[in-house]
């Protein structure tokens, strides 16, 4: 077990390319911390330098207070599950969890203890002698993380692991590796490209974006309190609804866009102060958008007029997407099945003004 | 129906007619070394009605040295395709899987050298196993073929389809560069080792410029070089010669037949990879 | 430098899997690039080098002699008649062999019984080797011959294919015809395996006869193979020497000598090391300048 501390981590390429620039992240004992972001942010640069994979080009790596930065990958006492398994395709099931430890020349009963009991713990003890190729997805991504149980790592890594299974299977091993970890109790970092994937299973959520971490924190923090733009419209399915507005003074502060105008809401009235009579963009998430004529307990926005363009009903809940006032953009209101609307539907919403989100134009910072 | 049946039957025609075209030369060889009767290479038929004998292979193997030259290709073949395949497999690996210095510069220069046409090679090659006096010695035969920048290339491409991420939990699992190429990449790349050794083989054991350079007595040949030299040796003793032929065909022949899925790769991987 | 991040870079400090590597890479190429450096890369710049002296073997030291072997060799008249063999062979063989080789992989690769037989039928000339072929052919090609039996058959008069200066070159022709066209029929049917299904399939639904799938599907996508085999086919040709070396010796009367033989002729027999590699550097020029044309004028993928 360990606790990881990333010091103003760096990665440069040799054309002067950034991959990561300077990121700070500390994991504790125990934490099991997920890396996300689209495609080319970095997290997996980031990964591979925690295993050592990859070099260091600035900043300090340290496993419980230690300087890793040039320690073998071998010597940092952890062990790594692949998206595309990386097995051997050659060995065993048995051999592939085998192989790290006979080349650590372990005693061959210990092996035999480790590698039977990791089988035992991911249900793969009828297994043991077929070779990957015989394996399904499911199943060859459990040898692979049989493989890193044998070593009893200090640290767990995981690099988007679940993205070649199919999505009921993702869901299942997701709760699987979840188990496993309550019951381990490692340090574990799993990256994923997958939001979902990263609000459902992360105690601590790292948000990337080009080589900089733009978060980090609890799933709920994430959702309820953005820090910008990107981190708003990036956690959260359907993504927040943006709107580009300005802020006038009446009696109050309002946000104006479109035709509509919504009162600020109280805690906001100083911190916006400053932005009186400038743009700011406005954002509020599909789930917090409400039927006028079914919803009367919240504080909601004054009415807005809406028509509805496509449903996407997907069982428990609908996603109904609309444009506004003749806007080229299309947002989406989630509504439960029970009250389902139809295409052309036209009908008068309203918004919490509790869930609404603010930001700055220029930095995209969230206005808090 | 009755079309396709015509056009059928006629594709079988032209490929057996084909086939006696090609397999032909190799049949009346056959025939012509159990014949009995020296000058009747013209009538396969009439050589049927001489009478049959193992004479001229008894001939051959006991009274010409082609036991040694049997040997000599053997040991040359050997060598120069285990350790061509162990290097190119090496190689192929080294510039699949690692990173460095110099990686594309020296790798350029290889290919450059494929562009080279063999010929100009001959004379300098010569000239230097003449000064490490090599000349008619199994190392000086053997060494020059070692290597080839064919097999590197078509190993490397080979190793490319190989996912990076086998090199990094090889890494993790405690394997330094040599193991992780001995017993992870090696285990693995079975059938394109097999396509490549097959492919070596066959060019060295078939090989004749260099050997009829590189030796010069009679010793040291090896088959190809043995048999071109009774060309002129026995003249027209056809049946002996023929029989010499097809000695030297059956070990190729087993090969190709045992191992013709590689050998068609082989062929197939090298084509169309320009 | 990138800025704007107030970063102070530690570049190469600690880079321990680079240098890990680095190491590796350099340990397991040791081998393999000095037997590359002392059989190809040194023997380049070496045969080079050989051609401008009048090179002997027991000689303490070479005579340089310049340019004098290049000016021999545009005065030689032996040269001249190898360089014409040499491309009347090529120009014979290439396009009939290559031509052949597509036609048999064509036929081969329908639904037909017996495939794996013929395929083998037809490749086994090409891993039989040079020698073995040679010497079948020059007992078929004998004055009491095989060929000349067969041929008697239809009336045909006698003819010493390999000895008649009018018949040599074309017998060894034929001979290169029929070991090779076997080998490059593989690549061509790898090369028609690797067509999708599926354009045929557009293809009859357009209404696409068989001759018009072969010639407007078929054909063009077998091109980079097409592009391969020529140029395989092309530097052998030009390199030819094994069949000579057995069937003909260069005669009757340099009938068909081709280059590479009298590289051979001038390095080994006549010991004129120097002037041998003189026409070896020619030889490689004309071939690198014919794929440097081919490679121009009909490219792999024109696409």
């Amino acid at each position: 077990m360990a606790t990881i501390e990333i010091k103003n981590l760096q990665k440069t390429y040799p054309n002067n390319h950034y991959a990561i620039k300077g990121i700070d992240v500390s994991i504790q004992e125990g934490e099991f911390v997920v890396l996300v972001g689209p495609s080319g942010c970095g997290k997996s640069t980031l990964l591979r330098m925690i295993a050592g994979l990859e070099d260091i080009s600035g900043g300090d790596l340290f496993f419980n207070e230690k300087l890793m930065n040039s320690v073998h990958p071998k010597d940092r006492n952890i062990a790594m599950v692949f998206q595309n398994y990386a097995l051997y395709p050659h060995m065993t099931v048995y051999d592939n969890m085998a192989f790290g430890l006979k080349l650590k020349k372990m005693l061959k009963a210990e092996i035999y203890q480790r590698v039977t009991d990791a089988a035992e713990t991911l249900g793969l003890t009828e297994y043991l002698d077929r070779l990957p190729k015989e394996m399904s997805g499911g199943q060859r991504q459990r040898v692979a993380i049989g493989r890193a149980i044998v070593r009893k790592p200090d640290v767990f890594l995981f690099d988007e692991p679940l993205s070649n299974l199919d999505a009921k299977l993702r869901v299942q091993m997701r709760t699987e590796i979840k188990t496993l970890h309550r019951k381990l109790k490692n340090t574990m970092v799993y990256v994923t490209h997958d939001q979902i994937e990263a609000m459902a299973m992360g105690d601590k959520i790292v948000i990337l974006k080009d080589g900089v971490v733009h978060q980090t924190d609890s799933p709920i923090n994430l959702f309820r309190h953005p820090k910008n733009k990107f981190v708003a419209g990036f956690i959260g399915s359907p993504a927040m609804n943006f709107v580009s507005g300005e802020i006038v003074k009446e009696e109050g502060l309002y946000f104006v866009a479109q035709g509509m105008k919504f009162s600020i809401p109280p805690p906001l009235q100083v911190s916006m102060e400053r932005y009186l009579g400038k743009r700011v963009d406005m954002g509020f998430r599909p789930e917090y958008v409400y039927d006028k004529g079914l919803e009367k307990e919240r504080r909601l926005s004054t009415d807005v007029e809406i028509e509805i363009l496509v449903v996407e009903n997907v069982g428990s809940e609908s996603y109904n997407h609309f444009r506004l006032n003749g806007m080229d953009t299309i947002y989406s209101y989630r509504s439960s099945s029970s009250n389902a609307h139809i295409p052309g539907e036209k009908l008068t919403v309203g918004i919490d003004l509790e869930r609404l989100h603010f930001f700055d134009v220029e930095t995209e910072e969230s206005i808090l | 129906m009755r079309a396709i049946k015509i056009q059928k039957i006629l594709l079988f025609t032209i490929l057996s007619l084909g086939a006696m075209v090609y397999l032909g030369p190799f049949i009346f060889s056959v025939i012509v070394s159990f014949s009995d009767n020296k000058n009747l290479i013209n009538q396969p038929g009439q050589i049927v009605n001489s009478g049959w004998t193992l004479r001229n292979y008894i001939y051959i193997w006991k009274d010409l040295p082609f036991a040694t030259w049997l040997f000599n290709s053997v040991v040359i073949t050997a060598c120069q395709t285990v350790t061509n395949v162990f290097f190119s497999a090496l190689a192929g690996f080294t510039f699949a899987k690692l990173e460095f210095r110099g990686k594309n510069l020296i790798f350029g220069a290889m290919l450059a050298s494929l562009m080279i046409p063999g010929i100009i090679l001959i004379i300098p090659k010569f000239l230097i196993i003449n000064e490490f006096r090599m000349i008619n010695s199994y190392p000086g035969l053997i060494l020059p073929g070692m290597i080839s920048v064919v097999n590197i290339f078509l190993m490397k491409q080979f190793f490319e389809t190989m996912p990076k991420d086998l090199v990094q939990a090889a890494l993790i699992d405690g394997c330094n560069y040599f193991q992780m190429f001995w017993k992870v990449f090696i285990p693995n790349s079975k059938p394109a080792l097999a396509a490549v050794a097959i492919y070596t083989f066959q060019g060295t054991w078939n090989e004749f410029m260099w050997p009829l350079i590189a030796t010069n007595t009679s010793e040291m040949f090896t088959l190809p070089v043995g048999m071109a030299s009774l060309r002129y040796e026995l003249l027209t003793d056809w049946p002996a010669i023929m029989a010499g032929t097809i000695l030297v065909s059956i070990p190729t022949l087993i090969i190709f037949i045992i191992f013709q899925r590689y050998f068609i790769q082989g062929v197939a991987s090298t084509g169309g990879k320009e | 430098m990138v800025s704007g991040y107030g970063l102070k870079i530690k570049m190469k400090r600690n880079s321990s899997t680079k240098k890990e590597q680095q190491f590796w890479a350099f340990t397991f190429l040791f081998f393999p690039l000095m037997l590359l450096a002392i059989f190809v890369f040194i023997p380049i710049l070496f045969s080079l080098g050989i051609s401008f002296f009048n090179w002997e073997l027991m000689a303490s030291q070479q005579n340089f002699l310049g340019v004098n072997n290049y000016i021999e060799i545009f005065g030689d008249k032996i040269f001249y008649k190898a360089m014409l063999n040499t491309v009347l062979y090529t120009i014979g063989v290439v396009p009939i062999q290559t031509m052949l080789a597509l036609f048999l992989a064509f036929v081969m690769n329908q639904k037909i019984r017996g495939r794996v037989f013929f395929r083998t039928a037809f490749y086994i000339p090409a891993v039989t080797s040079s020698v073995v072929t040679s010497i079948i052919f020059v007992a078929i090609y004998s004055k009491e011959g095989l060929l000349n039996s067969i041929l008697g058959n239809f009336g045909f008069a006698a003819n010493d294919w390999l000895t008649n200066p009018h018949t040599a070159l074309i017998s060894i022709m034929m001979l290169n015809i029929w070991t090779t066209s076997g080998y490059f029929m593989v690549s061509f049917l790898a090369g028609l395996q690797n067509i999708p299904n599926s354009l045929y399939e557009a293809a009859k639904l357009e209404g696409a006869s068989r001759r018009q799938q072969f010639w407007h599907i078929t054909v063009p996508m077998v091109r980079p193979v097409t592009y391969f085999v020529v140029v395989m086919s092309l530097i052998g040709c030009f390199q030819v020497f094994d069949q000579v070396f057995v069937m003909s010796d260069g005669g009757p009367n340099n009938a068909t000598t081709t280059m590479a033989y009298y590289v051979y002729q001038n390095a080994f027999r006549y010991f004129r090391l120097g002037y041998g590699a003189a026409t070896a550097i020619v030889l490689a020029g004309i071939i690198m300048i014919v794929t440097v044309i081919q490679k121009k004028y009909f490219p792999p993928n024109p696409y």
